[in-house]
């Protein structure tokens, strides 16, 4: 798993920071939240009451032994109240959460909460309590943050944080670049903030706000200690995540699914016949099924402009906000699912306009998933052999000296998948380990090879091994494996017998499969 | 220049944790001192050598002078045996014996890396004229005594150690790492600059220590190259040629499950082990296929396990190939889809192993143009560059199970980018194995010779393996920063593409 908390080191300058200074603007606002109630006391504790923390527990699956759950741990975070009674955190505060629960900082009142939207792309989720008195009572204090989208590059802003009895800490920052990066799952860039300053560490935090004139500009991503860079996850993609969960239906962030090459090389620029100023990127990648594809772009198309924008050589286009920014921003962030694009492309030397609808290549429509949470992982066990669909979070689980022989197979699979995609295979099925049994005899140091077919069978996913062993007419199994020895043997009888021993047996199983 | 005593070491194997009481060895026969003045082992000499190690990451520089010392015995007249190891990449090899420091210039006249073998003559033989050869014996019996005789570290003169025969085994030999012998442990102190030393029963030599475990990992655990191994490298020689060992090129997979003997059809005897994977290109490419059940090699039946009962000691059916010669014939009879079927197979070397090892006494190929640096993909390669391209990683680590020689036999890998204004813009592509050049399939290094000579278009277009943009450079261009780029990194051949 590649969840890593936000780890605040205690900054050394830290004492110079005007933390405890209320900012002055705040007050002369009309619905902007009162930051400084604690007015002119001699130790000054100031409150902002659009925040409440939020504990998670959080318990992964076992990625290994599928069946079983990895041990609890518990996450912080400083979550936002928005309107409507809902508090807005990371993605990664609520990833593979078992209990949450809010909690008012000065008070320490608690109340549980659900997941009621979450995007694992943007990191961002929304919680909710069940309506009840206690809920009311909870919220009635608070007061929903609006969040605001103006902010640009060399603008002021605050990271909050709270201390032991509420008291609101802030680190300033100044943000000093505007770029799009990848957040904490596989996939495109998203917008992100960058800002520099020291941040003073309260305690490990998986969300905390950052503020401007007290609205939200962004959640933090990220704080580099050593050299005291921050990201920030920008309003914006908050925006864009809150109006979608607002029309009741969330489809996510579009993308064209294409991959282009800067044309900055003079040499290159000669080859593919572009005149010394003239924009555009060559597209070197065009993904099977995604907006880019369906709307007609085809490798080797020299992209000039996207919905008007155009696209220099670099790849990035003139954003109005925020200056040179890369292209997918343009998809990304200022698009939505079914959205309209147009596409100008420079193919054989001639100008075309493409024309398509934007949509969300969804983790389940890629062979090999990027990322999972909140499930466990699909696995079929037949007589001690464990069968499973290949993932990234599987494959990130082994450490750089494991990655030899299987693993470095199985990872160059996961980063070239389209062979085995033209092949009709939805998901790589691969025997992952053997638990010793009977029926299992000679084959206990096997594990990483892909299945082919079962019982004559093809196999495209896990149902389908499913069906195969469902359907075996034989007295025998017969797996073919695309790797050493290639095939394998199974008595259906003792391999039943084995399944039934297996099932609350020494190595608590408790179902021989996940297919959901 | 250091100069190092030779033994190869290998950290494989983790110790358990526990060391088990050994069972008292049996009481040891009278030993008997030896008079070192009287000849006996004046043919056991000490070998010094001058090596240079070539330099795969700047392939045109002559190396790293080094050196070492190891140990050598006469077996014929101004014949010497020793390892392959202590004579690698030798530039000067000196000869010396006990009871005579005078050295004597020597050179190679035979060298086999894949069994660790070498075989050297003095240029002067008559100082060696009147020294008695040693004779051989056989394979030694378990729990018998040997003794180790050599120059290693500690002392300049001939040191003895005793010990006893601890395990008979096929082995990987560390010199190539990929090649596997019979190999027999002993517990005789085998030290660094006893490698290529007689080890001795009964006044015969039964092996030619040659590498061990370090201290660290495994305490008294030495092996030796057995007679088998070394009377078979004498064989191969005496047409005044090596031609390497030969191989089935096929992996077994032992029938150990019921329903995969039962499917297979062997019977219940435990003869018989299934064929796991083929290469097409070795001597059983055209004949086996996988989910072959092979049942005996040359009448020796084998087991579910892929052993064979031979000369009264269990081993690795490849030890019947093992003693084998390129063309020899082996009978081999196996059963497909349950019936039973019968070969002869001739045998053959399996090349494209061999980049997959260490490899000695070459020179680096490569191919400089325009500061673009083209080598042929092997283990020194990937030893030296350190390369962290998962595509390069992937093709050196499956080049055999995947198959890839086929397709590509010598895959040609972008190692530098040498920095000029000409090439800047593709300096991050280097550690990329190179697909195409000029609309030709790039092969073998040869090959980019061939395609980089191709002067139709005006640009020279490098398509990489699995990178999605190629590289461009215009030729007039390249062709002129050539020369420049030659003299700034101080480079004297822009190639060298081996002998032929």
């Amino acid at each position: 798993m590649k969840l890593s908390p936000i780890f605040l080191f205690l900054a050394l300058g830290a004492a110079t920071l005007s933390a405890q200074t209320p900012e002055t603007e705040a007050p002369k606002k009309k619905r902007a939240p009162a930051v400084a109630e604690a007015g002119s006391a001699p130790q000054q504790v100031v409150q902002n009451n659009s925040l409440v923390r939020v504990n998670a527990t959080s318990q992964p699956y076992s990625l290994h032994l599928p069946w079983q759950k990895e041990s609890p741990s518990s996450r912080r975070g400083l979550g936002v109240v928005l309107a409507g009674n809902r508090v807005l955190v990371t993605g990664q505060m609520v990833a593979d959460a078992t209990y949450v629960e809010l909690e008012l900082p000065e008070k320490g009142q608690k109340i549980s909460a659900k997941v009621v939207a979450v995007d694992y792309e943007a990191n961002l989720a929304l919680l909710e309590s069940a309506p009840s008195d206690k809920q009311k009572a909870f919220f009635a204090g608070l007061k929903p943050m609006a969040v605001d989208s103006s902010t640009r590059i060399d603008d002021k802003v605050d990271i909050l944080q709270t201390g032991r009895v509420g008291e609101l800490i802030k680190s300033e920052l100044r943000i000093s670049k505007v770029m799009t990066r990848r957040y904490n799952v596989e996939g495109s860039g998203f917008l992100v903030y960058e800002a520099n300053n020291i941040v003073r560490s309260e305690a490990n935090s998986f969300t905390l706000p950052v503020v401007k004139s007290g609205k939200l500009v962004g959640l933090l991503l990220s704080y580099d200690s050593k050299n005291q860079v921050t990201t920030i996850l920008p309003a914006p993609i908050i925006e864009h995540f809150l109006k979608d969960v607002a029309d009741g239906s969330y489809e996510g962030f579009p993308s064209l699914g294409m991959e282009l090459q800067t044309t900055l090389d003079e040499q290159f620029r000669d080859f593919l016949g572009l005149k010394a100023d003239a924009p555009g990127v060559l597209i070197s990648l065009v993904m099977k099924g995604g907006s880019a594809e369906k709307a007609g772009m085809k490798k080797g198309d020299i992209l000039v402009a996207i919905n008007g924008f155009v696209i220099d050589s670099r790849g990035d286009y003139k954003d109005p906000q925020f200056g040179a920014l890369s292209s997918s921003h343009l998809v990304r962030g200022r698009a939505y699912v079914g959205d309209k694009v147009e596409i100008q492309v420079i193919r054989e030397g001639k100008e075309v306009t493409l024309k398509g609808e934007l949509t969300r290549r969804k983790p389940d429509d890629f062979l090999v998933l990027p990322y999972l949470f909140d499930k466990g992982p699909r696995y079929v066990l037949m007589g001690g052999l464990l069968f499973q669909e290949l993932s990234h979070p599987y494959l990130d689980a082994f450490g750089e000296e494991q990655r030899g022989g299987a693993i470095l197979r199985l990872s160059r699979v996961a980063s070239h998948p389209d062979k085995y995609e033209e092949e009709g295979r939805k998901k790589l099925v691969f025997l992952s380990l053997v638990l010793p049994t009977p029926s299992a005899q000679g084959y206990d140091k096997l594990g990483g090879q892909v299945v082919n077919k079962v019982n004559g069978k093809a196999i495209k996913d896990l149902n389908d091994l499913n069906d195969a062993f469902k359907s075996v007419k034989d007295t025998t199994h017969v797996i073919e494996l695309n790797d050493f020895p290639h095939i394998l043997y199974l008595d259906t009888t003792n391999a039943a017998n084995d399944n039934k021993r297996l099932l609350g047996g020494a190595y608590r199983i408790g179902s021989l499969m996940r297919l959901e | 220049m250091n100069t190092r005593p030779l033994l190869s070491l290998f950290a494989l194997a983790l110790l358990p944790s526990a060391l088990c009481a050994q069972p008292a060895p049996a009481p040891s026969p009278a030993t008997q001192a030896i008079d070192v003045k009287s000849g006996a082992w004046e043919g056991i000499v000490n070998i010094d050598v001058s090596v240079l190690v070539p330099d795969y990451r700047e392939p045109w520089n002559a190396g790293q002078p080094s050196g070492g010392s190891g140990t050598g015995f006469l077996i014929g007249k101004n014949r010497f045996l020793t390892n392959a190891h202590v004579v690698s990449n030798a530039t000067r090899i000196l000869i010396r014996t006990t009871n005579d420091p005078e050295p004597h210039p020597a050179r190679i006249v035979h060298i086999a890396h894949d069994c660790d073998l070498a075989l050297i003559e003095a240029e002067d033989s008559s100082h060696f004229e009147k020294l008695k050869p040693l004779d051989f014996g056989g394979i030694p019996q378990l729990n018998t005594e040997v003794i180790a005789i050599g120059y290693p570290i500690g002392g300049d003169r001939i040191s003895v150690t005793r010990g006893v025969v601890s395990r008979i085994d096929f082995r990987p030999y560390s010199h190539t790492s990929v090649d596997s012998h019979l190999a027999i442990q002993v517990d005789a102190a085998i030290n660094p600059g006893n490698s290529g030393g007689p080890v001795m029963q009964e006044g015969k030599v039964v092996g030619v220590a040659f590498q061990g475990f370090s201290g660290r990992v495994a305490q008294n655990v030495g092996y030796m190259i057995p007679v088998p191994v070394i009377k078979r490298f004498l064989k191969d020689i005496e047409d005044g040629r090596y031609d390497h060992y030969v191989d089935l090129a096929a992996s077994d997979f032992p029938i150990e499950n019921p329903a995969q003997a039962k499917a297979l059809g062997t019977s219940s005897d435990g003869v018989g082990v299934m064929v796991g994977d083929v290469e097409p290109q070795g001597s059983v490419g055209d004949l086996l296929k996988i989910g072959d059940v092979i049942l005996s090699i040359d009448d020796n039946p084998v087991m579910n396990n892929g052993l064979v009962r031979f000369e009264g000691e269990l081993m690795d059916m490849n030890e019947i190939v093992e003693r084998k010669f390129a063309g020899d014939t082996i009978k081999l009879k196996y059963m497909r889809d349950g019936k039973k079927l019968e070969s002869t197979v001739t045998l053959k070397r399996f090349d494209p192993y061999v980049r997959l090892g260490a490899q000695y006494n070459q020179r680096p190929r490569y191919i400089v143009n325009a500061g673009l640096v083209f080598q042929p993909l092997d283990r020194n390669l990937m030893d030296a560059h350190q390369m962290r391209d998962d595509t390069v990683n992937y093709v050196f680590d499956n080049f055999l199970t995947d198959k890839l020689y086929v397709e590509r036999p010598e895959p040609v890998v972008l190692t530098n980018v040498l920095p000029d204004e000409v090439n800047t813009w593709i300096t991050p592509y280097a550690h990329s194995i190179v697909d195409e050049i000029n609309g030709l399939k790039i092969k073998t290094l040869k090959d980019v010779e061939t395609a980089l000579a191709k002067k139709d278009k005006p640009f020279i277009e490098i398509i990489l393996l699995e990178k999605n943009r190629p590289l461009v450079l215009k030729r007039e261009l390249a062709e002129a920063a050539h020369k420049r780029i030659m003299e700034t990194y101080n480079i004297l051949e822009d190639s060298y593409l081996g002998d032929e």
